[in-house]
């Protein structure tokens, strides 16, 4: 857990694992929660199995335009409790870098009293690593630039 | 989320030329004339005034003419995206699990 890149989520939902698992792993429910209203998911491929393919695309105003939001490929599924996956490779597995940040997510279900202990670490490449990918020329670390800059607008 | 990323890699892209940079850093002293800024850079005109275009067309600077002068400013806010992209992670995944959380709280009890 890098702090600078990282983050977690943890929550308790009033709901027993099976069905938080469910509203993850099957597509119809999926769709219903991924992404914020107005947009709209269509749920493309939901393999979930180490190195299923898990593909939405995304419609901005909730109309017929689906735009490709998620590429991605599934590293580990523990049956109601674990699913790990990451955008660093495509559901071909094929080596990916898509923006605006790589990275690796790992939800974690366990019993609670009140339902599920729900938790979320997202582990984040470095977005600079992109910015030197697309651009060559950028010779100085991304943190002492921005602390750089940050020094001078402050 | 799209409109922001696109933002996003505006910004990386357009910070990253260390002249670009550098007039970023040189407008976080304040307002300059482009006619100024092009003095501190060892390039000619034609040269320099792309990178303004970048930095204008990424939203980092803005610039205004007045009479002949033309003066950049620097866009606190857009320079702000690029610390806050973890923060806006961080929303989208709270958010995300608000809505797991209202879908199965309300469905599968």
């Amino acid at each position: 857990m890098n702090p600078d890149l990282d983050l977690t989520v943890d929550r308790i939902i009033r709901a027993p694992r099976a069905a938080v698992w469910k509203a993850w792993t099957d597509p119809s429910r999926l769709a219903k929660w991924w992404v914020p209203a107005p947009a709209r998911c269509r749920v493309e491929r939901l393999e979930v199995r180490p190195g299923g393919a898990f593909v939405t695309r995304l419609s901005e105003d909730g109309d017929a335009d689906f735009v490709p939001h998620l590429d991605a490929a599934f590293l580990v599924v523990d049956e109601l409790r674990r699913i790990v996956f990451t955008n660093a490779i495509d559901s071909a597995w094929r080596p990916a870098n898509p923006g605006p940040v790589v990275m690796t997510a790992e939800i974690t279900l366990s019993d609670h009293p009140d339902g599920t202990d729900y938790r979320v670490i997202v582990r984040h490449g470095d977005p600079a690593a992109r910015a030197r990918h697309e651009k060559l020329g950028f010779a100085d670390g991304w943190t002492s630039v921005t602390e750089q800059l940050a020094g001078t607008v402050e | 989320m799209a409109q922001y990323s696109a933002q996003l890699d505006d910004v990386f892209v357009a910070l990253a030329d260390p002249t670009r940079r550098g007039v970023i850093r040189r407008l976080g002293r304040g307002p300059t004339s482009v006619g100024d800024l092009a003095g501190e850079f060892p390039m000619t005109l034609p040269s320099f005034l792309k990178h303004v275009r970048t930095l204008e067309a990424s939203g980092l600077i803005r610039t205004t003419k007045s009479g002949r002068v033309r003066t950049c400013v620097l866009n606190r806010d857009r320079l702000a995206l690029v610390d806050d992209w973890l923060a806006e992670q961080r929303r989208i995944w709270t958010d995300r699990t608000d809505r797991l959380a209202a879908e199965v709280e309300g469905n599968d009890q």
